[in-house]
């Protein structure tokens, strides 16, 4: 929080003030009434909206609530539960395996088309807005047209069969060998240009002598790359890594859209299990555990991200 | 993070216990009025108040959604109170009505289901009790069976029921010429006939389990269990009196077994409005399904549609079958109890419950004993059905509850995809379900 401090001007001060030792001199600490407002009032609302349903979905992790009746408070019993829960271990490794596809793919396949598209060529700017167009739409109506894509009778499976590949075709989001994959293309597709404007950013700020410096060097493509563009790439990375974890972490919408979780859990992310669990099962106590693992997990990456920017800025 | 719907009013209620007001202070006042924007004080809630009696609805889908909307416009030509009809998408209505209930200023009346459903808000004071409504002409006609659905375990009538509707194996009457079949009677001549089907490249049985439908397994769960076991059985079971991993629940899964290899491929992908499209268009031959398919159904269609008992398995178990009941309940906390039950009224009567079918698909049928049905040779044979059945059902989430269709909807979805994993499944299915009626 900003406070203002300001001196009262010389000319007002009485004479005794005058007197007073330099090291004690009286300081006026108002802060204008707007400046508080401005403080105060998103402060409070912040507090009513986030903060307290914070304090409030922590103590529901607490309690046995079925929605409709007063929450019972059962202590531990709910975390007690979630270590010997079976689905709570699959959304678990779910929601791994979808931060190292997901994260890890939108990373290296969004800086690999920052490269491809840093330059300014003729028709670059068509090829970026290509890319970033699937960001602008929404995450649910992405998943709609997925969807239609991955249907029996489909476009994939027609594509398949067009090249004879039929043996390969099969019902994408209802096969449980298959489910958790399908639904990772259609978010990945999304995330790609936005993580590649993120590395184009970066690849604009990198100083261009360096790259001629090395030339001069007699330093190859790739060595470039390694030992400049990379290094240089690094405060971009930590952004990209902590954005890239949270959106894995908080992913829901396209699952939800595309197989809600299913078939029996294979796609299940922990935000799919939260959901369904509070309110399908109506076990928002549960639920409200499970939400407390996802936010314990996300304030995790947070605060090394922080802890870690800070200490390379000293 | 999850929070907790908008919690009581304060003022006519008990003081609530420690822990609940911590949840419900700010929390409830605040958000409450927030959203709202109209509470004033806590003791509003129970008083009388004016204005038009809002109507929450999930009939969404265009042609029921319109046909509402025809009734909202006959109770105000009645000349007292005036509605206002409110229509939420059927999953967020769902998923809502708890916090609706149990807000302090909740919208009035709901379209919801009877029985079980409606007896576990009864049960917690949430619904307004209409029992002298249940007294006048509108309601005196009504059959026994539909009066004692309505009623809570209290005694109570909490419900007006408007439509049901009936749940059949559909076919296409040109299709099942075209292919020289007829409707079976028993299990066998049923397998004969997926057999017959399926030598001719069709599949046999379309399902329409996937997407956001997994719940439509469910009727081929309750269908074979109530064959197999009874009606009676059926509804101990799902409410919690019988194991899922019982030996009588096995014996379901055995004979599910011996039809699985003629079911559609394409079931567990696709919504049953696609298995619909699949049926229409002769892909499957037949669909076991309640009359809400025809909303996905061109008019034009219905005619050649036709239906027929899910077969018998045992003669010695008397034939039951699935008849979902559709009508209202009220808010215990709704502040227009006298428009509320003007409304109910008129919904009961014959008249609202024409206006209704005429401008829906037309293939429930009214509860008003005097009501006519659209009278169409479909819906003759479904009221025949159902009248002809020893024991009505409503359905898996009616007879249990809404919360415990997720772990049916998991277990069933296992089943079709590997039938040999039936025993784990089974495990995992009465897991599941034991922390839901533990609570």
């Amino acid at each position: 929080m900003a406070a203002v401090v300001t001196e009262a001007p010389r000319k007002e001060r009485g004479p005794q003030e005058d007197n007073e030792p330099r090291g004690r001199r009286k300081r006026s600490t108002r802060v204008p009434p707007v400046v508080l407002a401005f403080v105060l009032v998103p402060l409070l609302a912040e507090a009513f909206w986030v903060f307290w349903p914070a304090v409030q979905g922590f103590y529901l992790s607490l309690t046995d609530w079925d929605g409709v009746s007063a929450p019972r408070f059962i202590g531990l019993d709910n975390f007690r539960e979630m270590s010997g829960d079976a689905v709570f271990r699959t959304a678990v490794l779910d929601t791994v395996l979808w931060l190292l596809l997901f994260g890890g793919l939108s990373a290296l396949l969004g800086l690999g088309a920052a490269l491809l598209l840093q330059q300014e060529r003729r028709g670059v700017g068509f090829y970026r807005a290509a890319l970033f167009l699937p960001v602008v739409f929404s995450l649910v109506a992405t998943a709609l047209v997925w969807q239609a894509m991955y249907q029996p009778d489909g476009l994939i499976n027609q594509a398949l069969e067009g090249i004879g590949l039929g043996h390969l075709t099969r019902a994408w989001l209802a096969d449980q060998d298959t489910a958790l994959y399908a639904v990772i293309v259609p978010a990945l597709w999304r995330q790609i240009g936005y993580v590649m404007i993120l590395y184009i950013a970066g690849l604009k700020g990198i100083d261009p002598v360096l790259y001629e410096a090395s030339k001069v060097d007699g330093a190859n493509r790739r060595q470039r790359f390694r030992h400049i563009t990379l290094p240089q790439l690094r405060s971009v990375n930590a952004v990209v890594l902590s954005v890239i974890v949270i959106d894995s972490l908080r992913s829901f919408d396209v699952v939800w859209a595309l197989t809600r979780g299913g078939p029996y859990h294979s796609s299940e992310l922990l935000s799919t299990y939260m959901y369904s669990t509070a309110f399908q099962s109506l076990r928002l106590g549960y639920g409200s555990a499970l939400a407390v693992v996802i936010f314990v997990l996300a304030f995790g990456v947070i605060a090394s991200y922080l802890v870690r920017a800070f200490r390379e800025a000293d | 993070m999850i929070t907790p719907p908008t919690s009581p009013s304060p003022a006519p209620r008990p003081a609530p216990p420690g822990r609940r007001q911590f949840l419900a202070g700010t929390g409830a006042v605040g958000a409450a009025a927030l959203l709202s924007g109209c509470v004033t004080s806590g003791s509003t809630a129970k008083s009388e108040s004016g204005g038009d009696v809002t109507l929450q609805s999930n009939l969404s889908s265009p042609q029921a959604k319109k046909a509402m909307e025809k009734v909202v416009e006959g109770f105000g030509k009645e000349g007292g109170a005036k509605a206002k009809l409110n229509t939420v998408a059927s999953e967020t209505f769902r998923t809502q009505l708890p916090t609706y209930l149990t807000s302090a200023n909740p919208p009035d009346l709901y379209t919801w289901y009877p029985g079980s459903v409606a007896e576990s808000y009864a049960a917690k004071d949430l619904l307004l009790d209409v029992s002298d409504i249940w007294t006048g002409p509108e309601l005196t006609g009504y059959p026994d069976a539909l009066s004692k659905l309505c009623t809570s375990a209290a005694g109570k009538k909490v419900f007006v029921p408007t439509t049901y509707y009936w749940w059949g194996v559909f076919y296409r009457k040109s299709n099942f010429a075209k292919w020289g079949v007829e409707e079976p009677k028993t299990w066998d001549e049923f397998l004969d006939l997926c057999d017959t089907l399926k030598g001719k490249g069709i599949a046999p049985i379309g399902l329409g389990a996937g997407g956001n439908t997994p719940w439509v397994a469910s009727s081929w769960f309750d269908y074979l269990n109530i064959r197999i076991n009874g009606a009676a059985y059926h509804r101990e079971l799902l409410a919690g009196k019988h194991r899922f991993d019982d030996p009588e629940v096995r014996k379901v899964f055995d004979r599910w077994g011996e039809a699985l290899p003629y079911f559609d491929p394409n079931g567990t992908a696709l919504p049953f409005q696609d298995a619909t499209t699949a049926l229409l268009q002769g892909r499957t031959g037949m669909m076991l399904i309640g009359t809400f398919f025809a909303d996905s159904a061109p008019k034009g269609q219905l005619e050649d549609i036709d239906f027929f008992r899910f077969p018998v398995i045992d003669p010695e178990v008397p034939v039951a079958e699935e008849a979902p009941t559709d009508g209202y309940f009220a808010s215990a906390r709704t502040s227009r109890k006298a428009g509320v039950k003007e409304l109910m009224r008129y919904l009961a009567t014959a008249e609202a419950q024409e206006i209704y079918l005429k401008n829906s698909s037309g293939t429930a049928l009214p509860t008003h004993p005097d009501a006519k049905d659209s009278g169409t040779a479909l819906v003759k044979k479904g009221r025949a059905l159902i009248e002809g059945a020893a024991e009505l059902t409503q359905y898996f989430n009616r007879d249990s509850s809404d919360a415990l269709q997720p772990p049916a909807d998991a277990a069933l979805t296992r089943f079709l995809a590997k039938p040999k994993e039936i025993g784990s499944i089974l495990t995992t299915w009465q897991r599941e379900s034991q922390k839901i009626w533990g609570r």
